[in-house]
């Protein structure tokens, strides 16, 4: 009985005996422990002193605080981390943490200041210091060039970010995707000549003029003509670029899970393709392609008893 | 009728029948149906000059007349559409048709009743005889009996038809009269439509002599007054228009899965509508079921393929994403109907994609096809499917955007329509766009026209020139002139007007197929929007 009295006498008194507790309770509970986990352990600690206790650990930089769906949950903060953090006072600590819980896809700095609540002035001292203590970078977004994100300094860009393969330093390859287009068309079309060759029932014609995507991926890599590697979503949107130029067709079919170049049970099939119909009689003629169309009317300025572009045409 | 159906229906008119008609055309055209004396007061025109008008406008079946408004004892009213006007640009492609189906005959025969209006059997067929002789190696004439076959078969195959019987007005304004009918009778709700009447023609054609030059100018005047009755008196008969059109439009389907495939599944398209010429009505969305037996055994035999090849080649025109043929059932081996609607939407909107890659360029064209596949996209979207510089692809599609080829959809989403919070999508819509490409190209073929009637009015002097020295050659031919005489007179033109006048016919005749360029699109658009029309 006179243990126990100690015991408890021990812990209401102590407030370092609390903070060590709870501790042990973290580390008991990696993945973080709610308050009602502290209660339990110690039912006889008065709320305020629970959290007299936790406020000290947050402010030392020893516990994390999180939420959850259920409530605020305690969570031991490792060590490194909070070496790292030596020197920087709490605002610093508090931007870091910010620019840490969003990842690789980096965060904007009005953003962070929504977040933070803490003045401009503050927020820019505080990223140059970061910045300069190499914590911390800064990279341009693609979408909105002027607009700059800030990540942690060893972390990867987000494809978002920085546009994926299509971009390199901000600009988009127009050439380098013209040049895939041509590519992967031209690739198409000689296997329907090929397979139109062939003179074999329709049904085996037809088949063999399909290219997997698998085929036109593999295809593309050993030409080589592309320094950044490509994967098979990559050579996906290109081929789809075809298909609204009207010059390729694609059908899915569904394939057996483990042959090659299926995703989910289906594998997408393109074929090169004729249009269907020759250019339209209307653009034939001036006037189908006249920038000035709605403005000519007989007896007006430009009408077409006086028009050039017919003059134009007829002389041709 | 829009403006610009107007002033084309006008320059047609006054090209074929001068401008009085023209005016009472263009007048009834604006205004709508009116009565004889209205028409009188408003146009300003002498009545017999209104009459005849009217009487060339009816003869060709462009106006028509019934009671008036006010009951069955009004003056009648004549009204008129622009449908059958504009079909006027289309008579050399129906003229054509002819000849490629049915030779020299059906050729001058479609002439014959195009430039008549309506006509009757017996008259006709003797004209083409006369004509058709006019044109053969000396000795040689055509037999009546010959023509009247292909008449017949004209008939037959429904490209001609008879004009329907006018109906009777009551004799007295006062008795009650029967309920009338407020829509024009059709010529199809006859039943005797395409029945040949029985004919008397025996003879053969007369070739026009030129001892009888002087005897033929004077009575050439008068109508030929033909003692003799054939026994089709009252039976007048018109070209049926629609069905040229069913065989145009097939023609379009035939082509395009030529292109899209191969020759062989264009002649199997070829066969099923060649066996649903008959059974389909012209608004069907789609041909009655065919089996594949029955296809098998209507093939032409000169392309002999095996069953199961053509079982193939049928699935893999059901597997085709333009969907021109699709499976219907299982009995007789498959049951394929031929899906009009679809080709004739899938042909309209190749149209409208050429367009705009003609006018544009290709990448607005790809930014036009995303559009058209995916319905409704936002400007970031669009950037990436196209895989165009985002600038570029602005400018692209504000440019369209101003062209109203594509249209832009507000998606609010607070009640005050801000725009740093509305979502704005870019979208395609076929049908609207195909109503304004026709309006386009009614204003393209009245320019073209114009311009030609300017060409010609530039150079009338050097044209009346070049006209009377032709006569004073042809004369000279004629009463045996010799050689020096000749060449003095061809001497008269300079060789600067020579020339002249060649870019003058070069010019002319690009203009003539210019037109004829333009009315295989006007042609394709109408026939989508009257099938949209019909369909829904």
């Amino acid at each position: 009985m006179a243990e126990v009295k100690v015991k408890k006498e021990t812990n209401l008194s102590d407030p370092v005996e609390v903070e060590n507790r709870i501790k042990e309770l973290c580390q008991q509970f990696p993945q973080g422990i709610t308050d009602q986990v502290i209660q339990n352990d110690m039912p006889h600690l008065e709320p305020q002193q629970r959290a007299m206790a936790i406020n000290k650990l947050l402010s030392l930089g020893q516990l994390d605080l999180l939420r959850n769906s259920a409530g605020l949950l305690y969570r031991l903060k490792d060590s490194q981390s909070t070496s790292k953090m030596k020197g920087s006072d709490n605002q610093e600590k508090l931007v870091y943490q910010i620019i840490e819980d969003a990842g690789n896809k980096g965060i904007w700095s009005r953003d962070i200041r929504f977040k933070s609540n803490l003045p401009l002035t503050e927020i820019n001292k505080i990223l140059k210091n970061l910045e300069s203590k190499k914590l911390i970078k800064a990279v341009k977004s693609v979408a909105a060039s002027k607009k700059k994100v800030y990540m942690l300094y060893n972390l990867q860009p987000d494809r978002s970010v920085t546009g994926g393969a299509w971009y390199s330093d901000q600009d988009f390859e127009s050439e380098f995707v013209e040049v895939l287009n041509q590519q992967c068309f031209k690739f198409l079309q000689s296997k329907a000549e090929a397979a139109r060759d062939n003179k074999q029932s329709p049904m085996v014609q037809r088949n063999s003029s399909f290219a997997t995507s698998h085929e036109v991926w593999k295809y593309i890599c050993e030409l080589g003509i592309s320094k950044v590697d490509l994967s098979m979503d990559d050579i996906e949107t290109i081929l789809n670029t075809l298909i609204y130029d009207g010059k390729v067709e694609m059908t899915v079919i569904a394939a057996k899970e483990g042959t090659v170049g299926s995703v989910d049970g289906q594998m997408k099939l393109y074929r090169g393709v004729n249009t269907i119909i020759q250019p339209t009689g209307l653009v034939k003629t001036p006037c189908g392609l006249c920038p000035v169309f709605d403005d000519c009317h007989e007896g007006g300025e430009i009408s077409p008893s006086n028009c050039i572009y017919m003059s134009e045409w007829l002389d041709f | 009728m829009t403006a610009q159906e107007v002033r084309l229906c006008g320059l047609l008119l006054r090209e074929h029948f001068g401008e009085v008609v023209e005016k009472v055309g263009t007048h009834l055209l604006k205004c709508g149906a009116q009565n004889l004396r209205t028409i009188i007061h408003e146009t300003g025109l002498s009545v017999d000059l209104v009459k005849k008008s009217l009487c060339v406008l009816v003869q060709h079946g462009a106006s028509t007349f019934s009671s008036g408004r006010k009951g069955p004892g009004s003056p009648t009213e004549y009204h008129t559409s622009c449908d059958r006007i504009l079909r006027i640009l289309r008579y050399p492609r129906y003229i054509y048709t002819a000849k490629t189906l049915y030779g020299d005959t059906g050729e001058l025969i479609i002439e014959e009743l195009l430039q008549r209006g309506h006509t009757t059997m017996s008259s006709t067929v003797k004209t083409v005889a006369d004509r058709l002789t006019q044109n053969m190696a000396e000795g040689l004439t055509m037999d009546y009996s010959e023509v009247s076959s292909t008449f017949s078969k004209l008939v037959e195959t429904h490209f001609l038809q008879r004009c329907p019987p006018l109906p009777r007005t009551p004799a007295t304004p006062g008795t009650p009269a029967a309920p009338v009918n407020t829509a024009p009778p059709t010529p199809e709700s006859f039943p005797e439509c395409y029945k040949v009447p029985s004919v008397t023609l025996i003879g053969r054609g007369k070739r026009q002599l030129a001892s009888e030059d002087g005897e033929e100018q004077r009575s050439a005047k008068r109508a030929k007054m033909d003692p003799q009755t054939h026994g089709d008196e009252g039976i007048y008969w018109q070209v049926n228009f629609e069905r040229f059109h069913l065989h145009f439009r097939d023609q379009t389907i035939i082509s395009a899965v030529a292109n899209k495939l191969d020759q062989t599944s264009s002649e199997i398209v070829r066969t099923m509508l060649r066996m649903s010429e008959v059974t389909t009505s012209p608004m069907a969305t789609c041909t009655k079921p065919l089996s594949a037996n029955e296809i098998f055994r209507s093939l032409p035999p000169s392309y002999n393929i095996l069953r199961p090849i053509l079982d193939q080649y049928l699935t893999l025109l059901v597997d085709d994403p333009m969907e021109f043929v699709g499976k219907a059932g299982e009995s007789g081996g498959g049951m394929f109907v031929v899906n009009l609607h679809r080709a004739l939407a899938n042909l309209a909107r190749a149209t409208l994609e050429s367009v705009v890659q003609e006018r544009f360029g290709s990448r607005s064209a790809r930014i036009f096809r995303l559009l058209l596949r995916k319905r409704h996209l936002e400007q970031k979207q669009v950037e990436d499917f196209a895989m165009i510089p985002a600038k570029e692809a602005k400018d692209m599609l504000y440019t369209l955007l101003s062209q109203n080829l594509v249209q832009l959809q507000e998606i609010p989403k607070t009640p005050d329509y801000a725009p740093s919070r509305t979502f704005y999508l870019y979208t395609v819509n076929q049908l609207p766009t195909a109503r304004m490409l026709l309006q386009s190209c009614y204003k393209t073929v009245a320019n073209l026209v114009e311009r030609r009637l300017f060409e010609t009015k530039e150079s009338k002097r050097l044209l009346e020139k070049s006209q009377r020295i032709e006569a004073i050659l042809a004369s000279l031919q004629v009463s045996g002139a010799e050689p020096e005489q000749l060449t003095e007179v061809e001497e008269m033109i300079t060789a600067p007007e020579k020339q002249q006048l060649d870019t003058l016919r070069l010019h002319i005749n690009k203009l003539d197929s210019a037109e004829n360029q333009v009315d295989e699109t006007i042609f394709l658009l109408e026939s989508y929007i009257n099938s949209t029309n019909a369909s829904s």
